[in-house]
């Protein structure tokens, strides 16, 4: 199991760095809104996958890179990934023997709880964001979800 | 498409919820922190330096293809390019002689008046990082940090006029939060008539607004708003836009005015960052009476409502400014 675990650190550390890298990627404004949240949805794909291997813990760093990338209160993200993440962790047993379609409204779940874990921190910390586009994340992340899981599989099978 | 291969399926994820818990304190207490106090402004800029090789592998393509588009551009575009910056810069050459004596003449009369509200001492200017920080929020990355002595709340411009402040400082790199943010305000004047106001963003890139005016308020479309240089964040006298629309509602008391940003907010890429001359003023030798002006820093925004004043705009006794709503001021976060 030892030798499981360190095998899956490297595609983990990859796929956040990239997913990362994707959460600044610039975008014409009009696609801004549209972007998903895809180091979530990487993080969630770990923690389904291989929670052993420090799901939480890359949930919790993950997040609080992120922070710092988008300069916003430190230890928001962070906190809203360490939940999803958990909640996640929880559910996976459940979620590897859905059909893709139910995983997918699963992943709907929580990628919409981890947007209103965000929601509530930017409003308690007094930046607050009304516009209703930030509800659409959630939607493109769950229609991303399939493609997303079959690319990471086929990565770390290898 | 089964996706899942793990056979690892015990079940057991020992300690999950305790460890949950813990890191969500963790996470908690951090925002708590960031928020209520300010011990974690070096633990951030140590991360930011973290950061920033992914902020530049990210940029560096976008600034690669750039890079390479210019460098295969024509010999005729080159030329075409510049005969136009050279006489752009005729033209600015001929605006700037009558420029200094006006400077000089200013300077004088401020010196009179122990006020040296807004005078800029010196520039740096930055790049502008190709990078989204966050689809809702009106914010730029800067590759100018603390290393060139940037600070939180500094005024930032580009060529077109104000652009933004300083929102939070790293070590190689800096946060812009533009005008049109909508957390975002900045005291203006209006340049006609010396009216005083504070512009607030909107959220769009493309409009701030005057929320604080009242119906009967002197301004009309087309009117150029300046930097007021009151509360001390922004040099006096800087473009900040043109007024686009006034709307007017009767039963209302305050009326509806909406302005064009004078900066380029949405594609500017070299801004400048500002810093104003520290209080001791006086470059002229004029004062008679050599008060030791008690530099005092004119009354905060609280000032800056909307009484038609006659241009006696910044005068350093706070002992007039009116009380009333104190609006948004400056970056209100943190």
């Amino acid at each position: 199991m030892m030798r499981e675990t360190r095998i899956r650190r490297l595609p983990m550390a990859l796929s956040a760095l990239v997913a990362l890298a994707l959460a600044v990627l610039p975008l014409p404004t009009a696609l801004e809104m549209l972007r998903p949240d895809f180091l979530v949805l990487v993080v969630l794909y770990w923690s389904i996958e291989s929670p052993r291997a420090g799901g939480l813990t890359l949930a919790f760093v993950a997040g609080l890179a992120l922070d710092v990338i988008q300069g916003v209160v430190l230890g928001q993200h962070a906190l809203a990934l360490t939940l999803i993440a958990g909640w996640a962790t929880h559910l996976r047993l459940r979620l590897r023997v859905f059909s893709i379609l139910s995983q997918s409204l699963t992943i709907f779940a929580l990628l919409t709880g981890y947007q209103f874990i965000l929601f509530w921190v930017d409003g308690a910390t007094g930046n607050p964001v009304t516009t209703f586009g930030r509800w659409l994340a959630p939607v493109i992340g769950a229609l991303l979800w399939p493609v997303l899981v079959g690319t990471l599989s086929r990565l770390h099978e290898r | 498409m089964v996706a899942f291969r793990n056979t690892d399926t015990s079940g057991r994820t020992s300690g999950l919820l305790l460890r949950c818990v813990l890191y969500s304190l963790l996470a908690l207490g951090l925002i708590i922190v960031d928020k209520r106090y300010d011990q974690l402004g070096r633990i951030r800029r140590v991360l930011s330096v973290v950061a920033y090789p992914v902020q530049i592998a990210v940029a560096s393509p976008f600034e690669g293809w750039d890079w390479f588009r210019e460098s295969i551009t024509t010999r005729d575009a080159l030329r075409a390019d510049k005969t136009r910056l050279e006489s752009e810069l005729r033209l600015a050459q001929f605006r700037l002689q009558r420029y200094e004596a006006l400077e000089a003449e200013s300077q004088r009369l401020r010196g009179l008046r122990d006020s040296t509200a807004g005078v800029t001492a010196r520039f740096v200017i930055g790049n502008v990082m190709d990078l989204d920080l966050d689809a809702f929020r009106e914010r730029v990355l800067v590759d100018k940090g603390a290393q060139d002595g940037v600070f939180v709340g500094q005024a930032v411009l580009d060529a077109g006029g104000v652009f933004g402040q300083v929102a939070r400082v790293g070590q190689l790199t800096s946060e812009v939060i533009l005008l049109s943010d909508a957390t975002h305000a900045i005291p203006v004047q209006v340049n006609r008539n010396g009216l005083r106001t504070v512009a607030v963003g909107t959220g769009d890139m493309g409009r701030i607004k005057l929320p604080y005016l009242p119906t009967s308020a002197d301004v009309v479309v087309g009117d150029l708003l300046v930097t007021s240089g009151l509360g001390g964040g922004f040099p006096a006298g800087y473009p900040v836009g043109t007024v686009a629309e006034v709307k007017r509602d009767p039963a209302a008391s305050l009326a509806d005015v909406d302005v064009k940003p004078a900066a380029a907010l949405d594609r500017s890429r070299e801004l400048m960052f500002v810093w104003l001359k520290p209080a001791a003023p006086a470059p002229a030798p004029a004062p008679a009476h050599a008060a030791p002006a008690p530099a005092s820093t004119p009354a905060p925004t609280a000032a800056a409502t909307a009484l038609p004043t006659h241009p006696a705009g910044e005068s350093a006794k706070p002992a007039k400014a009116p009380p009333p709503p104190p609006p948004p001021a400056g970056a209100n976060d943190e």
